[in-house]
């Protein structure tokens, strides 16, 4: 195998079974790369470019041994001799595909369609298909920089009206033109088609997949399609390789010498285009210089002896005598450039796509020549050093946010995360671990640097790339475990390099906040404990009781599982919950100052019944609530029913004389009240023990001013939630005789101090509607009242079932029935209706 | 990180945004970033007969720093949330100053 003296310990001796070179192949140094690329994914053995030169030591902290996931990423057993010229790459890569893809769905980091063939055509890969994974490759040579935009599409409508390949050509230059020609609308609109399209899995490969980034997208993923197994004697690796360094197929032809009947002619392959088989079987020194030299030195090591003998031609091919003239130009001039013995092979269509070619690699050729001066500035170890330096610069930074657990996130994106699990929003990446994470940027970048390295390195930037890939992965790892560290040292760079990053921005200043603030802390402490109830302590009082409440929903949150028995270790982790929870419990439970002394006779209310009165602490009472337990909740029952005059919803809630209607404030502060508050009240008082009942209401009686009470929504709510529990603890029998008598009394009490003010429970103009809660609760007192009491009842509010009823002929249908089936909770309790008024 | 988390919510909402040269915008809420930067879809613009060089302007990018006011969806905020937003980052920041 070692033809020209080659050095013949690189795996070489790897080299597919089925040779079948011909004589003038020479041995083709990409192919050796691409197979050293082949197996270096498995084995990480020819390390060339040699990260332990430069690197500052961050991966010294890391199993360098980590081989052994390489197949699961990569796929493919240790069989290296299996991989031979037809190794699925694409296949095996495509197995985890679904990974990459997720990542590559999540940041919309997306190509066009139709840039790779799916596995499912190799089985059925034609000739066309030959060619077209063959005429792809110059796709993919990042020459297109160098090339005006609109030199490609000219070309192809050139071709497609001149030349033999019109069949092929648009076929596959079509869905590669796509890719480059997609407008950032076009890419956007095809984003929004499919927003959160599932991660396509095998069938659908990552790399084929739209891309939104414009400036990547003439980048290609490190994935290769296909190699078509019909046509075994084009070595797909030795096609690839030369095609993709953009190297036309016409500029490989050989020198006049070869004649094409002196090629051996595959037999089956009797369609494929003359040049192309030329191509292929082509030595590499046909290689033009620029490209030769613009070869990571990777590619090049294999043939040292080579080199010398290549770079001596560089001057004679990059300028032939065309190379200021345009593709035409250049087709009129078609006998200098070609061989003629070769062209009288073909027949006019394809002597003028032959043309075409070769025009087209003058010009390319002009152009490389005229860029190649900046070639070799820096050295493509140079360029991994900057690469490197920058990558760690992301990953340090990417360290700083390393602690991406659902705990950071939460403080964080505390809003965002509930809110989307409460409205059901898209999960983007709520608990996604940071490895995914910096893995998509990495990616990300991988793919840019990837796709710039690819004008110079061709397939060996590929592999590069993966190879820095995996090498950031595993600085991202280190920095996982690392603590936070505010600056980076990087072995070569000029001092230290300190960072910020969105949440914790560098800081320019660093001040010491001097420990003085504490004292002043005491001293505002004692201020607020002096006026207990002006505003700003009862505002503060109340955030004091949300920030305990708060931690108490978080407490929730951790609770361990419910222990084993058997598992002392989940036992004790329970217990030290449980004492934390009532620890907390315990803090809220100071805050809410319910057990503060009432203290008769003051100006200030009670500070629970101050909370109470701002709409926060209305709020907070249902939150407040599912944290305490029932005695708890009696004991603010209680606070509240023992305070409900000096409760604002009660003692703001009386009418002025003159006065027909309550300040919007006040309205909105019942309604509050109302909606937040009772709930959680009625909720308790629903399964509380009859002597509570019997309790609350004698606290009513005794402490508050009943009248006054009555006539507000909120008093005569919690009246009717007495009452009404008071009249099921009867009707289901739970009630001892001895309560019974108890509660008669009380209740007596009441119906004799509120019979004179019954007509007054009203609001005060009957138009004014909302009159629902005044019947309800005139039920509840007849339910439970006597028969002598119900007629007495019946005689007090007369008037107003009479008005209600006539009011209600005056309304339209659906208002009337409301109002008369208002009139009529109270009428039925008493074994009455409405209709009987007629 | 409150607004960033708050307005990434909002996204493809319609929200109004009024710049510091008071030019008013309305237009769905595609993105926003940790700057505040915005990116808006099919924009309208409020006045246009005194900014007629937008017309034709159907989607933009506004530099988070020249935004004054963004007009929010009263029912996409869950206001109770926020509160709770908010404490938590203040707690966070009082935190960190210590």
């Amino acid at each position: 195998m070692s033809f020209f003296g080659f050095n013949t310990t690189l795996p070489r001796d790897r080299a597919p079974p089925g040779d079948q070179r011909g004589i003038f192949d020479a041995p083709d140094p990409f192919a050796e790369v691409a197979r050293a690329q082949a197996a270096g994914l498995q084995a990480d053995d020819d390390d060339v470019i040699d990260f332990e030169d430069t690197y500052d030591g961050l991966g010294d902290q890391l199993d360098e041994d980590q081989d052994e996931f390489n197949d699961d990423t990569f796929g493919g057993g240790g069989d290296t001799g299996g991989v031979g010229r037809d190794f699925d790459f694409f296949g095996k890569t495509a197995q985890v595909a679904d990974v990459i893809g997720e990542e590559q769905i999540r940041y919309g980091l997306q190509k066009p369609q139709g840039s790779v063939i799916p596995p499912a055509a190799e089985t059925a890969a034609t000739l066309a298909a030959v060619e077209a994974a063959a005429a792809q490759k110059p796709k993919r040579s990042g020459y297109e920089k160098y090339e005006d935009p609109g030199y490609i599409p000219d070309l192809q409508a050139k071709s497609s009206v001149w030349s033999a390949h019109k069949k092929t050509e648009p076929s596959f230059q079509a869905p590669s033109l796509a890719k480059k020609m997609m407008s950032l609308e076009e890419v956007e609109a095809q984003m929004r088609q499919h927003p959160t399209a599932p991660p396509p899995g095998l069938s659908q490969p990552p790399v084929s997949l739209p891309q939104p980034m414009p400036d990547l997208s003439h980048f290609q993923q490190p994935l290769q399609p296909p190699l078509p197994e019909g046509f075994p004697h084009l070595p797909p690796e030795f096609v690839q390789a030369q095609l993709a360094k953009g190297i036309p197929p016409s500029q490989l032809l050989p020198p006049p010498p070869m004649v094409p009947e002196h090629f051996p002619m595959p037999g089956h392959a009797p369609n494929i285009p003359l040049h192309l088989l030329q191509n292929a079987h082509l030595p590499p020194q046909a290689m033009t210089p620029p490209q030769r030299q613009a070869m990571p030195p990777r590619a090049q090591r294999p043939y040292p002896q080579q080199q010398p003998q290549q770079q001596q031609q560089p001057q004679q091919q990059p300028q032939p005598p065309v190379i200021p003239q345009g593709p035409r130009a250049q087709a009129n001039q078609m006998p200098m450039v070609t061989n003629p013995q070769q062209l009288m092979h073909l027949n006019e269509e394809q002597r003028i796509a032959y043309l075409m070619e070769d025009a087209r690699r003058a010009k390319r050729n002009h152009k490389i020549f005229l860029l190649s001066k900046g070639n070799g500035l820096m050295t493509p170890q140079d360029k991994n050093f900057i690469t490197r330096i920058q990558l760690q610069q992301l990953v340090a930074a990417a360290g700083n946010v390393a602690d991406f657990d659902s705990e950071a996130v939460l403080s964080e994106d505390f809003y965002y995360q509930v809110y989307s699990q409460i409205r059901g929003a898209p999960r983007q990446h709520p608990h996604q671990p940071l490895g995914h994470f910096a893995q998509t940027y990495l990616l990300q970048t991988g793919n840019r640097l990837g796709g710039h390295g690819s004008r110079r390195h061709g397939n060996s930037a590929d592999n590069h790339m993966q190879r820095m890939q995996q090498q950031v992965q595993r600085a991202v790892e280190a920095a996982k475990q690392k603590p936070k560290n505010k600056q980076l040292i990087i072995e070569g760079s000029l001092g230290k390099i300190s960072f910020g990053n969105a949440k914790a921005p560098k800081p320019m200043l660093n001040i010491k906040r001097p420990d003085s603030s504490e004292g002043a802390k005491t001293t505002k402490k004692a201020h607020a404990d002096l006026s207990l109830s002006d505003r700003k302590s009862i505002l503060a009082n109340i955030e004091g009781v949300y920030s305990a409440l708060m931690e108490l929903e978080d407490m929730e949150r951790t609770m361990p599982p419910p222990p084993d028995e058997n598992d002392p270790e989940a036992i004790q982790q329970h217990m030290e919950w449980r004492q934390k929870v009532r620890a907390l419990n315990q803090k809220l439970w100071q805050k809410l100052k319910v057990m503060e002394p009432i203290v008769p006779n003051t100006n200030h209310p009670h500070p629970f019944i101050a909370f109470l009165s701002c709409p926060k602490g209305k709020k907070a009472i249902p939150r407040i609530f599912r944290q305490i337990d029932q005695e708890q909740r009696v004991t603010i029952l209680t606070m509240i029913v023992v305070n409900l005059d000096t409760l604002d919803v009660v003692r703001r809630a009386q009418l002025m004389p003159g006065e027909t209607q309550l300040s919007l404030a006040v309205r909105e502060a019942i309604e509050l009240f109302s909606q937040a508050v009772m709930p959680s009240l009625l909720g308790y008082v629903n399964e509380a023990p009859f002597n509570i009942i019997i309790g609350l209401l004698g606290l009513v009686i005794a402490q508050t001013h009943v009248e006054m009470v009555a006539k507000t929504r909120i008093g005569l709510g919690i009246l009717t939630m007495l009452l009404s529990r008071a009249e099921i603890v009867k009707e289901a029998g739970q009630a001892t005789e001895r309560d019974w008598q108890q509660w008669v009394e009380k209740f007596n009490v009441l119906f004799d101090t509120l019979e004179p003010i019954f007509p007054d429970l009203f609001p005060h103009s009957i138009n004014a509607g909302d009159d629902m809660y005044v019947w309800q609760f005139l039920a509840a007192v007849g339910i439970g009242a006597s028969p002598e009491q119900q007629q007495r009842l019946v005689i007090a509010v007369k008037d107003r079932v009479m008005e209600t009823v006539t009011y209600s002929k005056t309304l339209p249908a659906d208002m009337a029935s409301q109002r008369l089936g208002n009139v009529n909770l109270f009428m039925r309790a008493i074994g009455l209706d409405v209709e009987l008024l007629g | 990180m409150l607004f960033f988390s708050f307005f990434k919510t909002l996204t493809n909402q319609t929200v109004t945004i009024e710049l510091k040269n008071d030019i008013r915008i309305r237009g769905t809420l595609k993105s926003v970033d940790q700057y505040l930067n915005i990116k808006l879809d099919d924009v309208d613009v409020l006045d246009l007969d005194k900014y007629p060089h937008l017309s034709s302007v159907k989607n933009m990018f506004i530099r988070g720093s020249v935004v004054r006011y963004v007009v929010l969806p009263r029912s996409e905020v869950d206001v109770g949330l926020l509160e709770d937003a908010t404490r938590r980052e203040a707690a966070n920041q009082a935190g960190k100053a210590r």
